[in-house]
């Protein structure tokens, strides 16, 4: 049987260990309740008895009114809640919160893997008890950030790869990142309002067609983030970028409105500019694509409440097909296995095979090239944030 | 008679007083008591132990530069929305019939029916490259071309701010001015002064309170807002709240809190000197005899 939640801040172990955490604990004694209520507290005392898990992850995974149909499949129930896909507040409400009371799985962007294990908040997983495990591309299983001490505590559940969004009408073909900060688009380009996508965008760029000294551009060391930096401050005040965009809306807006003519972002924002009949491109950079994953964490938790079985074989299931498939038809995102286009061939009533086929390989050419991975936590991300109000306030 | 109220006053009273305990001074003064704590970056979570370094990190990366940048837009934000607040509350109260008031106070509050987000949003299709205001500029053949500082730029900024917050100026100014006898007025007139000599001697000094009281909402809401600047500023457009966004994102939260801590300061200093000098309290004050 599975042990319910709300036992779970009542059981003994919610009462030893005293110390830092409760202070978010009893100043967020609301929000744990909100966090209850959003968990579908009543449903789960109303189904003590079935395998459920609390799914804490960003709100682009939840497949919303599909997740009875996957629990179908899967024999497991998530309980999703959404992170608010910031890493800070997610880190800190792991470490010095009570996330780990409230939460057996994460689905987190990569990268903070390595200081969540460190912190002994997430555990790790054995993949001998996820089957499908086994039908991840190989490129995804070598994901960096995966695995840590030899442990594997990451399961990329969906990934992708960014670059430029642009005009070919107005600019011809791009094919570099060199076009986001050419004096001759001086005002008509944008970059988003996240070091953690536009500093490794520069860096990328830094490392491969200017030949700058930079190892890793996902994780900066401290000089390597001051060259980039320093470069972005300076394209900043020559007045080069015409904003930085933040979310999907805005995103669409810039590109519909005609404000800029290339920024980097993400690729639906290409698709849904052509849909408002605009000739619109993503870039395939000869400095390479910016990969995440959004990948999945056991949290500690899960362990101490002995729900780790139940929490493999939920993985499993996203990696069964079905998930695949409803994602990628809903967002446009990819789990990174075969087994959609073989759910798919099996259940052509519900998808259409070539579509999801198409989305695979679409994917897979991206990955077949140069790809740097994003990470929402380099080791020297304090300073990352130190720049970026230099960059602010230049 | 009074010993008998006094049991029953201050059973009212405590609830209110409770609340204001319980909501409003116990965060403030957790804030301000976490802001002189220490942080361990390692484990994310903050010391009893006294530190200045929530403090130090405001001189660093330019961060001070942001909170005076704040509290210049949020005085300018202020004085616009009064500049229009003033003449339109004005209207409303003196010149308006009672049924054009009732329509004129329920445009002034429509912007209250969309949220932040929308409004700031809007403003974008308006001012932007192809917006109805560069549009139509070209249109009547003024310009040539767009032009871009309408849009993401610090007046772009501003236009969204008096635009969120001018009804938070109005409505103090409409109280204040209903305050006002409107036989001093008339009295005025009789003795032949004539409009601005009227709102000069009579008129703004009676309703001080009113615009202090407006001047301070606009301020503060503008020190907390966040969206405008974001959704009109330029590239990387920063404002007090963005600024402790982007450090709580690194859970650092002694910096955050100490951030708030300086703009706390700020506006309470605001609201003394401002109630010392205009009498803020005034507005509220019992009018009968």
């Amino acid at each position: 049987m599975i042990v319910t939640k709300q036992s779970r801040p009542f059981s003994p172990r919610a009462h030893s260990n005293m110390q830092r955490r409760d202070f978010l604990k009893l100043m967020g004694a609301g929000g744990i309740a909100l966090s209850a209520g959003g968990l579908g507290f009543a449903s789960r005392l109303a189904a003590q008895d079935a395998a459920t898990i609390a799914f804490w992850a960003t709100a682009t995974l939840d497949i919303g009114d599909k997740w009875p149909e996957f629990a179908k499949q899967s024999g497991v129930t998530p309980e999703f809640t959404d992170n608010g896909n910031d890493l800070g507040p997610v880190i800190a409400r792991l470490a010095a919160g009570n996330a780990n009371d409230l939460f057996d799985i994460g689905g987190f962007q990569g990268g903070a893997e390595k200081e969540l294990a460190r912190q002994g908040v997430i555990i790790p997983w054995d993949t001998a008890k996820i089957p499908n495990y086994e039908s991840l591309w190989q490129w995804a299983k070598d994901i960096p950030y995966l695995k840590n001490d030899g442990k594997q505590y990451g399961i990329p559940a969906v990934v992708n790869a960014d670059s430029i969004i642009y005009r070919p009408d107005k600019l011809g073909k791009i094919d570099s990142y060199g076009a986001i900060f050419d004096p001759k688009l001086k005002g008509r380009v944008a970059m988003e309002d996240a070091w953690i996508n536009s500093a490794i965008f520069t860096a990328m760029y830094l490392k491969e067609s200017e030949n700058q000294p930079i190892a890793d551009p996902g994780n900066l060391s401290e000089s390597e983030l001051g060259l980039v930096m320093e470069f972005l401050i300076k394209h900043k005040s020559d007045g080069q970028f015409r904003t930085f965009w933040n979310g999907w809306e805005q995103g669409v807006q810039l590109v519909a409105d005609q404000e800029v003519d290339a920024m980097t972002g993400w690729e639906p924002i290409v698709y849904e500019g052509r849909k408002r009949g605009l000739q619109v491109e993503y870039a395939a950079p000869v400095e390479g694509y910016e990969g995440w994953g959004n990948n999945m964490v056991l949290l500690k938790g899960a362990g101490d409440r002995g729900v780790s079985d139940t929490a493999h074989k939920f993985v499993d299931g996203l990696l069964g097909g079905f998930y695949g498939c409803e994602l990628g038809q809903a967002r446009g995102y990819l789990v990174p296995t075969d087994n959609n286009v073989v759910y798919a061939k099996a259940h052509p009533d519900e998808y259409k095979p070539e579509e999801v086929e198409k989305l695979a390989e679409h994917v897979k050419a991206k990955f077949a090239g140069k790809i740097y991975w994003q990470n929402a936590r380099p080791d020297n991300f304090q300073l990352y944030e130190e720049w970026w109000q230099k960059l602010r306030n230049a | 008679m009074t010993g008998s109220r006094l049991p029953i006053s201050s059973a009212l009273m405590t609830p209110p007083l409770l609340s204001i305990l319980a909501f409003g001074l116990a965060p403030l003064t957790i804030v301000v008591v976490w802001s002189f704590w220490s942080w361990d970056p390692s484990t994310y979570w903050i010391k009893p132990d006294l530190s200045l370094a929530g403090y130090a990190g405001i001189l660093e990366a330019g961060r001070w530069t942001v909170i005076v940048s704040t509290l210049v837009k949020a005085f300018a934000t202020a004085l616009l929305c009064l500049l229009i607040a003033y003449p339109t509350a004005y209207a409303v109260h003196f010149l308006a019939g009672r049924r054009l008031s009732i329509i004129l106070l329920a445009l002034i509050t429509i912007p209250f029916f969309t949220s932040y987000l929308i409004r700031s949003f809007s403003w974008r299709l308006v001012l932007g490259r192809t917006g109805v205001l560069n549009s139509w500029l070209q249109d009547i053949g003024i310009i040539n071309a767009p032009l871009d500082w309408l849009l993401f730029s610090n007046f772009a900024v501003v236009v969204g701010l008096v635009a969120s917050y001018l009804p938070f100026a109005t409505f103090p100014l409409l109280l204040s001015m209903r305050r006002v006898d409107p036989t001093f007025l008339a009295a005025a007139q009789d003795l032949g002064a004539g409009f601005w000599k009227s709102l000069t001697s009579i008129l703004l000094p009676l309703t001080m309170s009113g615009i202090f009281a407006g001047f301070l909402f606009v301020f503060v809401m503008v020190v907390g807002s966040s969206t405008e600047v974001q959704m009109l500023g330029g590239a990387g457009a920063s404002i007090v709240s963005v600024m402790i966004n982007d450090v709580m994102r690194v859970a650092n939260y002694p910096l955050a809190f100490a951030i708030s801590t300086i703009v706390l300061i700020v506006i309470f200093g605001l609201v003394l000197i401002g109630n010392r000098m205009f009498g803020l309290a005034s507005l509220f004050e019992d009018q009968s005899p």
